[in-house]
């Protein structure tokens, strides 16, 4: 017996979904998928595998590590298993879609598969849902791409969610402009990504003062853009910080209650991200829910585009947990209509296959809320 | 908060002194069991735990803020957890030690493996790997120093601050991989999400730690 239950072991960061969570899980993401669908985007289903050559192609080349690879035997090419759904969204809004007029709104929601997970997010496989704005430059799709976002969680009952809006390309622009060598510029993203304000300091000179600014700035969105509009910035991520500007000022008039910070100078998971990105985290909830940002589709030149996804393990952390299930016990006898009719009423109907005897007492073994009784429907407790 | 039990905790005290906060008595009993302290301040508990478990508390958002020296911090590389600010306390270094008599026949630029005892198996992989160096290491949890004369390994990662325990076990340093202080740290989603509650506080430890540092710095200026 032990021997079997054993069998039961999971490879690490793998785990079976039970009731009611599994259910949950998936209205959950219906909701989601709802909403997006509501905003106009489209769903698409990429498979769960491919080539290694295109699932790993230029900002592909980011999820290499995380990726599990497998031999195809058919056409004896190494293919990869998803690590991230974006890319692959990007791949058929510029191959297969690339005729589909622009902006192209796109959806997906699915399963993906990383080679570790991380101290704070054990699970190696998990789901994920998110929405692709292809082929739009201006800084209103940056904003709806937020919007939609904010909008979709607290459909699903996600409260005080907050979003940090990021730069990815400032902290690169700056250590070249400081021309910074590459192993300098290295040490300072470090010190940059953990906030290490003795790190930076340590530094010395030019970069020790800028960098050391750029990480005072971060904190709520008025105060942090005025700061960083303050600053003398590199003319290749001006424009990038006028966009940022543009975007505090739609959101704000869209939810003018969103908390919103800015943090200029992070930049870890920003790895193919060239313009404005941002974070999700709702208070008191471990780790981001979804991250986005703009970046550019496809090979080569690339198109603008911008986007979101969010990480089912941590959304589901956020949310208030599946109501109580209305299932129904029905005892022997009661006809297949009335069945039918109950289910109508928005029942899950338990039937009794036999006769049970103790009619609420079988009920309660199956774990109904309500037993069916001549006519009526009465709660059991 | 979470905060580490031993010198860093007193060295630490007389920052909270200096911001007008004072924690119930029992936190600067060292025979006290007890492990979470309320304060002056009813914004602020306090827990006491391992040094290595504050990076993981925080990281968890178990404590919003807590204490941590960066040997800790570069030994977990949390991504969950920022240190804004250097609190200058508990300074000392990691080093390198080997046997005194080893010394004089060891050329450290040609070692191609090594085995060391150390408590911080991360840290000394890597920084023997940034070398082309391989590291085996034999995690300990203290006395590191006793190591290489049981036979267990030739040489030792360690924290020294005077020293004077490497003296008193025949051991010299031959390398030194950073130096090490006290560390404020955040959790990433408290900051995030509450900018400027979180804030506030890391500006006023900030502030704490800046009057320490000018103090101290004066005294030494006195001195000379």
């Amino acid at each position: 017996m032990t021997e079997y239950q054993e069998r039961a072991l999971l490879p690490p960061g793998m785990n079976d979904v039970l009731p009611p969570d599994a259910a949950y899980e998936t209205s959950t993401l219906n909701s989601l998928l709802e909403c997006f669908a509501g905003h106009g985007y489209q769903q698409v289903n990429p498979p769960l595998v491919e080539f290694e050559e295109s699932l790993l192609a230029g900002a592909g080349a980011s999820m290499t590590s995380a990726t599990f690879r497998l031999m195809d035997p058919v056409s004896q090419r190494m293919m990869g298993v998803r690590a991230d759904m974006t890319l692959q969204i990007a791949r058929i809004a510029t191959t297969r879609l690339k005729d589909a007029p622009r902006p192209l709104r796109l959806c997906y929601a699915g399963q993906v598969l990383r080679m570790e997970g991380t101290q704070l997010r054990p699970e190696r496989q998990f789901g994920q849902a998110g929405v692709e704005l292809i082929g739009a430059r201006e800084s209103a799709a940056d904003a709806e791409i937020v919007l939609l976002a904010v909008e979709s969680l607290a459909a699903i009952g996600v409260r005080d969610l907050s979003v940090d809006l990021n730069l990815p390309p400032l902290v690169p622009a700056l250590t070249s402009a400081l021309s910074l060598g590459d192993e300098a510029a290295a040490v300072a993203r470090a010190a940059l990504d953990r906030k290490d304000a003795a790190g930076v300091a340590a530094l010395g000179g030019q970069a020790a003062e800028i960098l050391g600014a750029l990480l005072a700035i971060a904190g709520p969105a008025s105060r942090a853009l005025a700061a960083l509009e303050a600053l003398d910035l590199p003319p290749s991520v001006a424009g990038e910080c006028t966009r940022l500007g543009e975007v505090v000022a739609e959101i704000g008039r869209a939810a003018p209650d969103l908390a919103l910070t800015i943090d200029p100078a992070e930049n870890r998971g920003f790895e193919y991200h060239t313009g404005v990105g941002f974070v999700l985290f709702a208070l008191g909830v471990r780790g981001e829910l979804g991250r986005g940002g703009r970046y550019l589709a496809g090979q080569g030149e690339g198109e603008p585009a911008t986007g979101v996804t969010l990480f089912m393990d941590s959304v589901l952390r956020a949310v208030p947990g599946p109501d109580a299930p209305k299932r129904l016990f029905v005892p022997v006898g009661v006809p297949a209509q009335v069945r039918a009719k109950l289910r109508q009423e928005g029942w899950q109907t338990v039937a009794a296959l036999a006769d049970a005897g103790d009619v609420p007492a079988e009920a309660r073994r199956l774990e109904c809320s309500h037993v069916y009784d001549a006519g009526k429907v009465n709660p059991l407790n | 908060m979470a905060l580490p039990r031993g010198r860093i905790l007193e060295e630490f005290r007389p920052l909270l002194t200096r911001m007008g906060i004072e924690p119930e008595a029992a936190l600067d009993d060292p025979g006290a069991r007890q492990l979470k302290f309320s304060t002056s301040d009813s914004a602020l508990d306090i827990i006491c735990v391992r040094s290595f478990d504050v990076a993981t508390i925080v990281a968890f958002g178990g404590a919003e803020l807590g204490v941590a020296g960066n040997d800790v911090l570069m030994e977990f590389d949390y991504s969950e957890i920022y240190a804004p600010v250097d609190l200058g306390i508990g300074r000392c270094r990691m080093v390198v030690a080997e046997p005194a008599e080893m010394v004089a026949g060891d050329n450290p630029s040609r070692w191609s493996h090594v085995r060391v005892a150390t408590k911080y198996p991360e840290i000394t992989r890597r920084h023997f790997a940034r070398r082309g160096v391989q590291a085996e290491c034999l995690k300990l949890s203290g006395a590191m120093e006793l190591a290489p004369g049981l036979g267990l390994c030739r040489r030792i990662v360690d924290l020294v601050s005077t020293g004077a325990t490497l003296k008193a076990n025949g051991l010299v340093e031959v390398e030194h991989i950073a130096d090490v202080t006290s560390r404020l740290v955040v959790n990433r989603a408290a900051l995030k999400t509450r900018p400027e509650f979180v804030g506030a506080w890391v500006e006023r430890f900030a502030q704490a730690a800046r009057e320490t540092g000018d103090e101290t710095a004066e005294g030494a200026g006195d001195g000379a």
